[in-house]
């Protein structure tokens, strides 16, 4: 599909959509977060979702006492659908291919954010313990899926 | 206890931006270049389009004509054409070459011109004194950044469309362009330039787009979570770079506990 911004996104069997917000880069160099718990936001420095590439969407398991739009992420099945509509009236429908947890230290920065050969897709969100100290769950869940069909506008 | 004090802390790291309405994203792709004209010359080209707008572009091939220089372009269009690398079939005049003008209905006119320096529109194409020359392994090596307002309009928008070429090639295998062996350029003759070997603008390698990566990729993890609810996420398996910590009947056990948490 042609490059275009997603403006909202959809998992059937998680019952979730959210609306899309536009995340860039902190200070720190780390991704922006969207600052609603219902929100969900699309790195704007990577493929939009159906083009070519990995497109990058974040949101929360949990912010500020609410339930994130992403909470149950992390039990997406492998083949589960995801549903992106886009600016240009489009939609992309993509098919889970693995869902992994991984510790912050340790994020799979190639596989999330290099080249791929397809249009792909990432989901990420927290997961595992919450650490007391640093206010930050140690780990992020991360949802990958690949372009299964195209709907024009 | 964690609850209460995960809603005190001042989520610093928050922000919400309005969505672009420039219909692209700062994204980076990759060209697999592929031998043309049964050169043996492979390479690889990143196209990285920066959020200035700017199209940074780096290309290593070998297997190139050895201290020759190598004219080369990006081909196509930002108009949705849909441009190819083209193969044997293109070769209309049955010598044997695709020529640069055989090429051209494959894969477009010259887009933007690689030069090293200076100029880099299609009046440029056949600027060999500013092209990059390969070193005497054949090697080619090339990085320059074009400034946005030196780009065609929609080159960012139309990055996935468009090849890169690169030209000169040695047929006759004397380590040099000469008229001998494929006579004169009758592509440089129809731009005005007369006395270019055919040689130095028969294409030598095409490259499409065959993958695409983040323009810029994040430091670490997501901060998506200020544990401020409980619960949440529960994975099938647990995975540290691929190897699973638990097995399946520990995952099972592990869901059912933070099922019962909950
Ligand atoms: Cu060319």
């Amino acid at each position: 599909m042609a490059s275009s911004p997603p403006v909202r996104v959809s998992i059937p069997s998680l019952r979730a959509t959210a609306a899309i917000v536009a995340l860039g880069l902190q200070a720190d160099g780390a991704m922006q977060v969207p600052d609603s718990a219902a929100d969900v936001g699309w790195f704007t420095k990577a493929p939009t979702p159906g083009a070519l590439g990995p497109a990058v969407l974040a949101g929360h398991v949990n912010w500020k006492g609410r339930r994130g739009t992403f909470f149950d992420l992390g039990k997406l099945s492998v083949g589960a659908g995801i549903t992106v509509n886009r600016q240009d009236g489009s939609t992309a429908m993509f098919t889970v291919s693995k869902v992994e947890q991984y510790p912050k230290d340790h994020f799979p920065t190639d596989e999330v954010y290099g080249a791929t050969d397809h249009a792909a897709l990432r989901l990420i969100t927290c997961g595992g313990q919450f650490d007391d100290t640093t206010q930050h769950y140690r780990d992020n869940v991360i949802v990958y899926a690949r372009l299964a069909h195209a709907h024009a506008a | 206890m964690r609850l209460s004090r995960a809603l005190l802390t001042v989520p610093a790291a928050a922000l919400i931006l309005a969505l672009p309405a420039v219909a692209y994203a700062d994204e980076s792709v990759q060209v697999q270049l592929q031998d043309l004209n049964e050169t043996g010359a492979t390479g690889t080209a990143t196209l990285t389009a920066t959020s200035g707008g700017d199209l940074k572009v780096m290309v290593r091939s070998k297997g190139m004509t050895p201290n020759s220089p190598h004219a080369q372009h990006v081909h196509g269009a930002a108009n949705g054409m849909d441009f190819h690398c083209p193969d044997k079939s293109a070769d209309a005049n049955g010598n044997g070459y695709v020529s640069t003008e055989e090429g051209l209905k494959m894969y477009g006119d010259i887009f933007i011109s690689l030069t090293t320096t200076g100029d880099t529109t299609k009046a440029s194409g056949l600027a060999v004194d500013r092209m990059p020359k390969a070193d005497a392994k054949g090697n080619l090596s090339y990085e320059r950044t074009i400034p946005a307002a030196d780009l065609p309009k929609g080159t960012v928008e139309h990055l996935k469309d468009l090849h890169l070429v690169q030209h000169g090639i040695d047929a006759n295998k004397n380590g040099t362009y000469d008229m001998e062996a494929l006579g004169e350029s009758t592509f440089a003759k129809s731009v005005g330039v007369n006395g270019i070997p055919a040689e130095a603008t028969d294409p030598a390698t095409c490259g499409m787009v065959s993958g695409a990566a983040a323009g810029s990729v994040p430091a670490g993890g997501v901060a998506t979570g200020d544990g401020s609810t409980s619960g949440g996420s529960p994975m099938m398996m647990y995975t540290v770079g691929g190897i699973a910590l638990l097995g399946a009947a520990g995952a099972v056990v592990a869901r059912r506990r933070l099922a019962v948490e909950r």
